[in-house]
């Protein structure tokens, strides 16, 4: 079978940017669930998430008519690109896969509110123009040179970690030798009135695995992976991050929202992932949960682990206690975090994590980052409409 | 995974303004010649540039859906619940971790966005429905129809303008041949939606507002003047041979291959004839082992957008394919067309309606942006 290696990283995140930038973050437990200040949140239960900083999107770029989420998407890519160190004919043949949701739906917003406000048409309709999820694939292969299949994934909050499954079966069928793989996501009036009122959102910065914790925090982010045939990173002397060796993807059929009981669907993600790795559960040092925070999806994650590791057989954290659930962006965000803690044998810990939860059986690495000698590490999203989506990534 | 695989048509499922049913309403359906494109009545068009639509009628969903789940369901969702259960129903495929799903869709549930937003607008916090909310996510068609008709393995939602559904039956056979799944429901599916048709109404999207001539959608014709809007949901089981053939499935037509790729262009833009040096159509013959020359019909996407439509004619005659035909004109544009032409194509094979044993017949795609998708069919092996 092909092998298929990570050759470029790039991230967009509440810290800042820069792949360099979110490590530190992650390596330092920092969390950075903040009061929201781009979003109207008067009247909410929630009022906190963790959003890219006012000064960042500034120094994005001089193309400030775009929506937020492709500036994110663009300067994630761009990164990625070239840390992979791509010549334009590379990249003429790469793929492109971008997991998305709001799309530019924050702009759009800002429209809809104006004109419904004051019955009076806006001028702000060009929003509407990027509004689309596929409206950051395009952006990205025009403004990058990407001409290989292109393909804008919506799986909710599996949709980046499915954007890499994806670019991996586009490479082992041999239909390019490389694509840029990642998800994005800009906060979203929606996405925030949504999960406030389906009271998913925790008063304070979300505590995964804790036995008190209340939901999640909502966040922004964009990263980016340049995936690649490792006998073409090899040939062109190409850097490789890590090997991506397999992954696997389920479906619930269960509720729209809420994970089957009795984690099968995630079960059968993980242990496909790893038949597709050729790994066995005791070859895997570290898991980098979907912990969102959620009393459910913890407890059935934790469950899910449990059936594959057995209780205790496996460190787990969770990213969004740092950066928040980033959405359509998490998949590819914990991927590129599962990435560089394979780089450094360095696991970031869990926030906010006071007592773990008697339901999860497991050492959840609780507020500082743990040196570890690892091998080969898996990364699970979960999403709505009941989407399991698990990598495993190896050095 | 394991060695590829090959993909073959074992069911179809259809709702369009046309008509709804399974393999045998769908051949009937594209028998028909009169277009059921007319005045749109869902919603008022006075003063707006543009006023015809190929509507679904919400009667003829009675009996596919059971009352509770009418109720419960947006539109967009009972509309692409039925199409995955006349098709399931259609082939006969099992339930199970097995079976896959991948949606195409362009414009999502704009309807439950909607709505959930002015429920806020109207009334503050308190007038946000949880129920709605999970409805704004584009892949809640693809999440209630997983569950109603058991599709345990992969579920995947694209999003993608005007050739959603071609893009959703080539990913499907991808996942497929590459092992993902025994068998996937795969098509795609939109409704139409005040909001969004007066807005490309307005922005010169729609006949008759891009040229002179009466509104119409007239595909590939020297006075195509716009696009004109359809809605629905056309859904297909692709599965593998092998699996097929041990269940005894009735196999219309084999995707011998199916390839997508992308023009570097603006996105929303249709440039002039360009060159495709990574041409789809072309790789998927080649895949397939095959010469231009072996193509006798083309399902083209032409949709009466004139810069599209003159690019995809120049894109094809570049690779020596056939003229395309397109059934834009008869079923109105939406993310579901892609599907129904490679249902099309495929009970064209089965028929044996293209003149020549060995003719193959490709179903094309393109799309402003740059999306370009091509699947190659061929007789049932």
């Amino acid at each position: 079978m092909t092998r298929v290696v990570v050759s470029g990283l790039g991230v967009v995140s509440p810290y800042g940017t820069g792949a360099k930038t979110f490590w530190t973050g992650l390596a330092n437990g920092t969390c950075a669930i903040r009061p929201l200040t781009a979003i109207d949140t008067e009247g909410f239960r929630s009022r906190i998430g963790a959003e890219v900083p006012a000064d960042v999107l500034a120094s994005l770029g001089p193309s400030r008519r775009r929506a937020r989420a492709d500036r994110l998407a663009l300067a994630a890519a761009r990164e990625a690109l070239a840390d992979a160190d791509l010549s334009p004919t590379d990249r003429a043949c790469a793929g492109l896969f971008v997991g998305a949701v709001g799309g530019g739906m924050f702009e759009a917003e800002t429209w809809y509110w104006e004109e419904t406000r004051t019955g009076r048409p806006s001028p702000r309709i060009g929003a509407l123009r990027s509004i689309l999820p596929s409206t950051h694939a395009e952006t990205l292969s025009f403004r990058l040179g990407l001409c290989g299949p292109k393909e804008t994934v919506v799986m909710a909050c599996a949709s980046g970690a499915a954007s890499l499954a994806l670019g991996l079966d586009l490479i082992r069928s041999g239909a390019a030798p490389l694509a840029l793989c990642g998800g994005v996501d800009a906060l979203t009036r929606v996405c925030f009135m949504g999960f406030n009122a389906l009271r998913l959102l925790d008063l304070e910065p979300c505590r995964p695995f804790d036995r008190d914790r209340k939901g999640m925090s909502i966040g922004e982010a964009a990263a980016f992976v340049v995936l690649e045939e490792a006998a073409h990173c090899r040939e062109r002397g190409g850097r490789v991050h890590a090997e991506f060796l397999g992954a696997g993807m389920t479906t619930d059929a269960h509720h729209v929202t809420s994970p089957e009981p009795n984690a099968d669907g995630m079960v059968r993600a993980i242990e496909e992932a790893l038949t597709a790795a050729g790994r066995a559960p005791g070859d895997i040092g570290y898991v980098n949960a979907h912990g969102t925070g959620t009393p459910q999806n913890d407890r059935v994650e934790a469950l899910a682990l449990a059936r594959v590791f057995g209780p205790g057989r496996v460190l787990i954290s969770s990213t969004k206690s740092l950066v928040g659930h980033t959405m359509a962006a998490a998949g590819s965000v914990e991927a590129v975090a599962s990435v560089l803690t394979l780089q450094h044998g360095l696991v970031p810990p869990t926030a906010n994590l006071r007592a773990t939860d008697p339901d999860v059986p497991f050492d959840c690495v609780p507020e500082t980052a743990r040196a570890v000698e690892l091998e080969a590490v898996l990364s699970n999203s979960f999403g709505f409409g009941g989407q399991n989506v698990s990598l495993v990534f190896g050095r | 995974m394991s060695a590829p695989r090959r993909v073959v048509v074992t069911g179809m499922g259809s709702v369009s303004a046309g008509g709804i049913g399974g393999s045998a309403a769908v051949d009937r359906i594209l028998a028909e010649a009169a277009s059921p494109i007319r005045p749109v009545l869902a919603f008022d068009t006075a003063g707006w540039p543009s006023r015809l639509g190929a509507e679904v009628d919400d009667a003829a969903l009675e009996g596919l859906l059971d009352p509770a789940a009418a109720r419960r369901l947006s539109r967009i969702c009972r509309l692409t619940v039925a199409g995955c259960r006349l098709a399931v129903e259609d082939s006969g495929v099992p339930p199970g971790p097995a079976l896959g799903l991948v949606v195409g869709t362009e414009h999502g549930d704009f309807r439950s966005s909607e709505e959930f937003v002015t429920g806020y607008l109207k009334r503050g916090p308190s007038g946000l429905s949880p129920m709605i909310f999970p409805n704004t996510v584009m892949n809640s068609m693809a999440a209630v129809a997983a569950i109603e008709i058991g599709a345990r393995g992969p579920s995947v939602t694209v999003n993608q303008a005007t050739v959603a559904g071609d893009l959703a039956v080539a990913r499907a056979a991808a996942l497929v041949r590459d092992g993902r799944a025994l068998a996937v429901v795969a098509g795609g599916v939109d409704e139409m939606l005040g909001q969004v048709y007066r807005r490309l109404s307005e922005m010169g999207v729609l006949s008759p507002a891009a040229g002179r001539g009466p509104e119409g959608c007239r595909p590939y014709e020297p006075d195509h003047n716009g696009v004109v809007l359809g809605e629905g949901a056309t859904f297909l089981v692709l599965e593998d041979l092998e699996s097929a053939r041990a269940r005894g499935a009735v196999i219309h037509a084999e995707i011998r291959s199916a390839a997508w790729g992308n023009l570097c262009v603006a996105p929303h833009t249709a440039p002039p004839r360009r060159r495709d040096p990574h041409s789809p159509a072309l790789r998927a013959l080649v895949s397939a082992a095959v010469a231009p020359s072996a193509v006798r019909t083309c399902y083209g996407s032409g949709n009466g957008d004139p810069a599209l439509d003159d690019w995809e004619l120049g894109l094809l005659a570049a690779d020596r394919l056939p003229a395309p035909v397109s059934l834009t004109s008869r079923f109105g544009q939406h993310g579901g067309l892609g599907a129904l032409r490679v249902a099309a194509a495929a009970l064209d094979r089965a028929r044996g309606t293209v003149p020549s044993a060995t003719g193959l017949v490709v179903v094309h795609g393109l799309a402003r942006g740059g999306c370009r998708t091509a699947l190659l069919i061929d007789r049932a092996a």
